[in-house]
C-alpha cells in the first residue's frame, strides 16, 4: 500500500478537516464579540418586524384572492396534528382500559412481563 | 531507485483503480441517495402511556426474561426528538437499555401548538414530568424510579429532583447537563440582555421557531454543515457511512419549537441571572436548590463537547447533596456521546455496569 503521508484522499481529507477548524475557530473568536451580538440581534429583530408585516399584507392579498393563507394551512395542519393526538390519546387509554380489565386488582396489567427478579452480573461477569 | 523514492506502481494502480470504481459507485449512489428515504428510526416496538400537548410518554416492551426492579423514565431534551436514543437495532440506546434488563419508559416531546404557547417552566418541572413518574409508578407497580435526562432533559430533571427531593426519584443520570449558563459562551454572546429582546421576540412570535434553534446551534460551528456534506459525497460509495449520516442529519435537523413562556424563563432565569448555578433558581415558587437532590447521580460528560462545554457542565456534582456520585468524562461530542459507534463502546457499558447495582 502507498505510504498514508502520500495518499492525495488522505491529504484531501487532513486538509478539509484542518480548514473546517480553521473557519470554525475564526468564526467563533468573531462571534464572541458584542458587536456581534448586537449587529445579528438587530438583523434578527428587524427580519421578524418585516416578516410579521410582509405575513399580515399576503394574508390580505390571498384572501382577495379567495385563496387559503399559509396561517389556514398550518392552523388546518394543526388541527389534524390535534385529531391525531387526541385518537392516541384515546388509544392509550384503551389500551390501558383493556389492561385494567386483565389485571386482578389494577395497576399492574395482566399483559405478561417478566418479573422484576434480575440481579447485576457480579464484576467477574461483567464486560 | 522508485522503491527509494517511496513511490510503487502497483500501489498507485490500485489505488486509481479504487478511486474510479468509488467515483462511478458515487454517481450510482448519489441518484440513488434522493430517491430513496433515510433509514425508519425508533422503530423499537413501544406504547403510548399518555399523550398531552407537548407531553408524549412511552413504555418500550421489555425483551429480557427478566427485569430490573427499578424502571427506567428518560426525560429528552426539549428542543429534540426521542430517536435519537432509539436509532436502528445495533445503534439504539433503548434496544440496549432493554437487552440488559431494564424497563425503559420515555418522556418525549412534540411540537408546541401556538395555542401552546403559554406553557411555562412551571409546567414541565411540576406537572409533566411529575405526573409521567406517577404513570410509570402506576403502570410498572413499582415505587422507585430512575431518571436519565439528556442535555436540557437533564436540567428538567434536577430542577424536578431538587424540588421533590423526598419523592420516587431512586437515581438519577445526566447527560451532558450544563449547570453554569456563563460557561455557554456563544449563546450566552447570542442572547446578551444588552441587545436580545426576548420580550418583544416570544410577544411578537409566540413559540420560538425551530428554524431559530437549529440556526444557533449551527451557528457554534459554521463551517461543519458544509464539510459534512463533502464528506458525505466523498463517503456517498460507503452504504454504512450514509445510512449513519442520514440518521444524524435528519436528527439534527428535526428540531422543535420552543413553547414562548419556556423560552422566556430559559433566557431569563439561566441565561442571564445563571439561578440555578447561583442557587437562586425557583419554579413555580419552590426552590430548587442542587443541594437538595440526595440520590445517587452519574453524569457523563463529553470530552469535545462544543454545545454543552466541560466549564458549563462539571459544577453539577460539586453541587449536588448526594454522597453517592460520579462523573465520567468519555471521548466523543454532544451527540456522540449518547448516540453511535462511540456511544455503544463507551458510555452504555459505563451506564449499565453504574445503573445495574443500583436497580434492584
Amino acid at each position: 500500500m502507498a505510504d498514508k503521508g502520500n495518499d492525495p484522499a488522505v491529504i484531501w481529507q487532513t486538509m478539509i478537516g484542518e480548514m473546517e477548524k480553521g473557519f470554525n475557530a475564526f468564526a467563533n473568536q468573531a462571534m464572541s464579540s458584542p458587536e456581534f451580538s448586537k449587529a445579528m440581534n438587530q438583523v434578527g429583530g428587524a427580519t421578524a418586524g418585516a416578516q410579521k408585516q410582509l405575513g399580515e399584507l399576503m394574508e390580505k392579498y390571498l384572501l382577495a384572492m379567495n385563496l387559503p393563507s399559509r396561517a389556514q394551512l398550518v392552523g388546518m395542519a394543526e388541527r389534524l396534528q390535534s385529531i391525531e393526538s387526541q385518537l392516541n390519546e384515546i388509544k392509550a387509554l384503551l389500551h390501558q382500559v383493556h389492561r385494567n380489565s386483565l389485571a386482578p386488582e389494577g395497576g399492574y396489567g395482566a399483559t405478561p412481563r417478566p418479573p422484576r427478579t434480575k440481579r447485576p452480573p457480579s464484576e467477574g461477569e461483567q464486560k | 531507485m522508485n522503491a527509494a523514492a517511496g513511490l510503487d506502481f502497483a500501489s498507485i494502480s490500485e489505488r486509481v483503480q479504487s478511486e474510479v470504481q468509488r467515483a462511478i459507485q458515487r454517481s450510482i449512489k448519489g441518484v440513488e441517495y434522493f430517491s430513496t428515504s433515510g433509514p425508519s428510526l425508533g422503530s423499537t416496538p413501544k406504547d403510548i402511556l399518555a399523550v398531552r400537548g407537548t407531553m408524549n410518554l412511552y413504555h418500550y416492551r421489555p425483551v429480557a426474561d427478566e427485569i430490573y426492579r427499578v424502571p427506567i423514565l428518560i426525560v429528552m431534551a426539549t428542543t429534540n426528538r426521542g430517536y435519537i436514543l432509539d436509532m436502528v437495532p445495533g445503534q439504539s440506546f433503548i434496544e440496549f437499555l432493554l437487552k440488559r434488563g431494564y424497563d425503559v419508559y420515555m418522556l418525549d416531546w412534540t411540537a408546541p401548538k401556538p395555542e401552546e404557547k403559554s406553557l411555562r417552566m412551571e409546567d414541565y418541572v411540576l406537572d409533566f414530568i411529575p405526573d409521567c413518574v406517577r404513570r410509570v409508578q402506576q403502570d410498572s407497580g413499582e415505587k422507585d424510579v430512575s431518571i436519565i435526562g439528556y442535555c436540557f432533559g437533564g436540567v428538567l430533571s434536577l430542577l424536578y429532583g431538587s424540588i421533590f427531593h423526598d419523592g420516587p426519584m431512586k437515581n438519577l443520570i445526566c447527560f451532558t447537563t450544563p449547570i453554569d449558563f456563563r460557561e455557554m459562551k456563544l449563546f450566552q454572546n447570542f442572547s446578551d440582555r444588552r441587545y436580545f429582546d426576548v420580550d418583544r421576540l416570544v410577544d411578537s412570535v409566540g413559540n420560538v421557531p425551530p428554524e431559530m434553534i437549529l440556526s444557533s446551534f449551527e451557528m457554534l460551528r459554521p463551517a461543519s454543515r458544509t464539510v459534512s456534506q463533502v464528506q458525505l459525497w466523498e463517503n456517498i460509495w460507503n452504504d454504512e457511512y450514509v445510512k449513519a449520516y442520514r440518521m444524524m442529519d435528519r436528527w439534527g435537523t428535526d428540531t422543535l419549537p420552543l413553547a414562548g413562556e419556556y423560552f422566556r424563563a430559559i433566557t431569563k432565569d439561566l441565561m442571564w441571572d445563571n439561578k440555578l448555578y447561583n442557587d437562586t433558581m425557583s419554579v413555580g415558587g419552590r426552590a430548587a436548590e442542587l443541594s437538595s437532590i440526595k440520590v445517587p447521580i452519574l453524569h457523563a460528560v463529553a470530552e469535545h463537547d462544543h454545545i454543552v462545554p466541560y466549564d458549563a457542565a462539571k459544577h453539577l456534582i460539586m453541587k449536588v447533596g448526594s454522597t453517592d456520585k460520579e462523573e465520567v468524562m468519555l471521548k466523543g461530542g454532544h451527540v456522540s456521546l449518547v448516540a453511535g459507534a462511540n456511544a455503544i463502546k463507551r458510555l452504555w457499558p459505563k451506564l449499565d455496569s453504574w445503573l445495574g447495582k443500583r436497580s434492584t
